[in-house]
């Protein structure tokens, strides 16, 4: 049985406004969030055959499909088109239409758009297991596939921007910045290193170049800055505190705008490129250290005195996590585009373990963290199990941690033993697999998280265990809130 | 060939102009004033600042 929100009319006509809002998204939202979660699904299938190929190259040995240069590329593609932009795509667009308090814009085309993505990555994957894909990381998929990421993404930056612009509120908040920020820097970096790349407008070193320029933009202007915005949301609305230093958020922005796009050309260290375009990416790398400096303050701080309520809620259990990654993971790739660093540590399993503290711990974590707090508003349903949440949770945090912390310990003694020329290269193998085996159970862990993840999300769709007015959702009860509408029309009508 | 490459740099100077642009406008518009008002924007009566609006399933009465 539903009530009425309790408490004057004033407050009860902003969460009606509010549930409005969160109705008009329920469609193109559900779409984006329910593909990341089938592609994270395939991501976790295609990285355990990876990683067990590592360790035991046998393995699926008889299947050109399935071999390792094929299916490591899939599993990466998956990861950053299927799960990460598709989940960046749904909570951006909620998040914007709350925080702009407008109805979303146009949900039939953002939910055919999101068809169209998945089209795209379905295409992709096959064409690289087909053996049609390139060696560019992160653009492996081949051109002809690029319409169907480009199109979607100027369908999400023209709703982004309508948004923006019919808005209903005074004030841009910091998250709004971000969100139509990556909107913009992300269609531009595509398209961008599509035509420079498949169209032969560069080659050789420059091309290699491009790719990380794009590569690392990719992460750092797309994905990033749709974490940092998540994050900036949900820990002060979950714990009911505002962000501690909005001057600090502000030139967090700004300060991530100006410097992340230098900082590609690190991950070319070492290789024979002009010096000089190597130093502008070690200098962007550090200086990245003031965004992200200004964003562990201003979340720790905003979380001081607060933190019981991990203990309560999912949301901000996984937002928080995600949270001190993004700081940890950030502060270790900022010191690892040095190159002193990268002496050690380049062609080692370091950068496989940074990577996943990254893409994993800090913007996965945020994204569950934010499909925790949408789904149920969307869906109007409650969490079925919170020992589902729970597993999902430790299935993450450990796997991520002990991935993240194995794979970095091992790649940083891996580059001493290869820069010692007394050591023969059989040898450092022989030292890595076992943190390869570690690689693998740590893979494991994470895909039974997702598992949990999906079931759970399986029965919040499926109204299993239906629930209107479970803990998340004491203030969105919608039939109640529909007649407290017509019964507020009505009162205006006789009034004029 | 030209003319992709002319197409980039377009884009890339576009993309700069509207990032100065953009940053003006906010000083302009007062984005920057205010700060502490500006923090508070998420709240409002009905999801108040103090209040928690996320649980667990099991966390409060009422729910499985």
């Amino acid at each position: 049985m539903t009530q009425v929100p309790e408490g004057p009319a004033e407050s009860r006509l902003e969460q009606i406004s509010r549930i409005l809002i969160d109705d008009s998204s329920r469609v193109p939202v559900l779409i984006w969030f329910t593909s990341s979660v089938v592609w994270l699904l395939l991501g976790s299938l295609a990285a355990m055959i990876s990683s067990l190929k590592l360790h035991n190259p046998d393995f699926l040995g008889g299947i050109e499909w399935l071999t390792f240069g094929r299916i490591r590329p899939v599993h990466l593609d998956i990861v950053f088109f299927g799960w990460s932009s598709m989940a960046a795509v749904g909570a951006l667009l909620w998040l914007q239409a709350r925080l702009c308090h407008v109805r979303l814009p146009w949900p039939l085309l953002l939910s055919g758009l999101a068809i169209v993505w998945n089209v795209g990555v379905v295409v992709g994957s096959v064409a690289v297991l087909a053996g049609h894909g390139s060696s560019i990381e992160y653009l492996e998929f081949p051109a002809y596939c690029a319409p169907f990421f480009a199109v979607p993404a100027l369908g999400v930056l023209a709703a982004n921007i309508k948004m923006y612009l019919t808005k209903n509120s005074e004030h841009t908040y910091v998250s709004q910045w971000y969100l139509l920020a990556a909107t913009v820097w992300l269609p531009v970096l595509y398209v961008t290193a599509m035509l420079c790349t498949y169209f032969g407008l560069v080659q050789g070193v420059s091309q290699a170049i491009t790719n990380w320029w794009f590569g690392h933009n990719a992460l750092g202007l797309w994905v990033t800055p749709i974490a940092v915005a998540t994050a900036y949301y949900l820990i002060p609305k979950v714990t009911g505190r505002p962000v501690h230093s909005y001057h600090l958020s502000l030139l967090g922005f700004w300060t991530l705008a100006i410097f992340y796009n230098w900082a590609g050309t690190h991950h070319l260290t070492g290789g024979p490129l002009p010096a000089w375009t190597i130093t502008v990416g070690v200098v962007g790398s550090m200086m990245m250290f003031i965004p992200v400096i200004t964003v562990a303050i201003n979340h720790h701080m905003t979380m001081r005195g607060v933190f019981h309520m991990l203990k309560t809620s999912p949301t901000l259990r996984f937002t928080v996590f995600g949270s001190v990654m993004y700081t940890v993971a950030s502060f270790q790739g900022s010191l690892e585009a040095l190159r002193s660093h990268q002496e050690i540590t380049h062609f080692t399993q370091y950068t496989i373990g940074h990577a996943h503290l990254g893409l994993y711990g800090f913007f996965s974590m945020i994204m569950f963290g934010a499909m925790y707090y949408i789904f149920p508003r969307v869906t109007n349903n409650e969490w079925s199990s919170a020992r589902l949440i729970k597993v999902h949770f430790w299935g993450s945090a450990i796997g991520v941690l002990s991935y993240g912390i194995g794979l970095c310990w091992a790649g940083w003694w891996q580059g001493v033993m290869m820069n010692d020329p007394s050591i023969p290269f059989l040898q450092t193998v022989e030292y890595v697999k076992p943190y390869l085996i570690l690689r693998s159970v740590s893979g494991m862990g994470m895909t039974i998280a997702h598992i949990a993840f999906a079931i759970s999300v399986w029965r919040i769709l499926s109204r299993h265990h239906f629930v209107m007015s479970g803990p998340t959702l004491f203030t969105t009860q919608r039939p109640a809130w529909k007649e407290f509408v017509n019964e507020q029309n009505e009162r205006e009508e006789m009034a004029q | 060939m030209f003319l992709i490459s002319m197409i980039i740099w377009a884009t890339a100077l576009l993309a700069a102009v509207m990032t100065v642009w953009a940053l003006t406008w906010a000083i302009k518009r007062g984005e920057f004033r205010n700060l502490r008002k500006g923090a508070a924007s998420i709240f409002d009566a009905g999801e108040p600042i103090g209040r928690q609006t996320d649980y667990f399933p099991s966390a409060r009465k009422g729910s499985r």
